[in-house]
């Protein structure tokens, strides 16, 4: 049976103690990527039904992008080492896809939002796999200080 | 004291795999997801189209919208391979840090 001494092991977790390779789980950003996503499908429901009017059609475009730019000014200030790049580049895209509806004109029904919803659907389980990940890192903070 | 390599090993792989489970299951979720959403999409732009809702222009649009969407969703697939990685490095890392402080007798790491 092949043994170890603490000397060879000690140094090694040390050095790698604590290994991260994305940026923290932001709960804001999450809450307001939740509350997009409501806003947006609400819209398309009503774009389906015909009553989404061109000036509600236009507040809706505003406040999506709007709320893009906020989550956006967030997720580069968590941005520490380059960890947060794929967020800020998926929420870039999501940005460019409500810019793309609204410059296509026409009401943004199910039909011509799939790519939207895609890509909406991505940046949220960039969220899930970051609150996954910190909440295992609590759990192991927590089980490793009670050892 | 010493430790084990062998049991210390194994204990850190079944941690690591343990970590990575849960973030393997968010995948398949998502995945099916995404498949089943660009599914209903196409069959909503055919209905549209045939029911003259939308044109050939709008078509042509949609399809486009969603070959983009296709970059945002390797985004995502990168950062949960990531954040799979992360959590299965430190889990076994705890399973040592555990081993080190058990050998010595007292919580060092």
């Amino acid at each position: 049976m092949k043994q170890f001494g603490l000397q060879l092991v000690l140094p090694l977790a040390l050095l790698l103690a604590g290994c991260s390779f994305v940026s923290p789980y932001d709960e804001t950003t999450d809450r307001l990527l939740t509350d997009l996503s409501v806003k947006t499908q609400t819209a398309i429901a009503a774009a389906d039904a015909g009553q989404l009017s061109v000036a509600d059609r236009e507040k809706f475009f505003s406040e999506a992008i709007g709320t893009l730019e906020t989550i956006k000014a967030r997720a580069t200030l968590l941005n520490v080492s380059n960890k947060n790049q794929e967020e800020i580049s998926a929420i870039e895209q999501l940005e460019q896809r409500y810019r793309d509806l609204q410059q296509h004109g026409g009401s943004p029904r199910t039909s011509l939002t799939t790519g939207l919803r895609a890509t909406l659907l991505a940046l949220q389980q960039i969220e899930i796999a970051k609150k996954r990940s910190s909440v295992f890192s609590a759990g192991l903070k927590k089980s490793t200080s009670t050892q | 004291m010493d430790l084990d390599v062998s049991d210390l090993s194994q204990n850190m792989l079944s941690a690591a795999l343990g970590a990575a489970k849960g973030h393997a299951a968010d995948l398949e979720s998502y995945l099916k997801a995404r498949a089943h959403l660009i599914a209903d999409g196409t069959v909503q732009i055919g209905k549209d189209r045939l029911a003259g809702v939308i044109t050939d222009d709008d078509v042509k649009f949609a399809f486009e919208q969603i070959k983009e969407s296709e970059a945002t969703s390797l985004l995502a697939i990168e950062v949960t391979v990531k954040a799979a990685a992360q959590d299965a490095i430190n889990a076994a890392l705890a399973v040592a840090a555990g081993a080190i402080n058990k050998a010595i007798g007292f919580a060092l790491l």
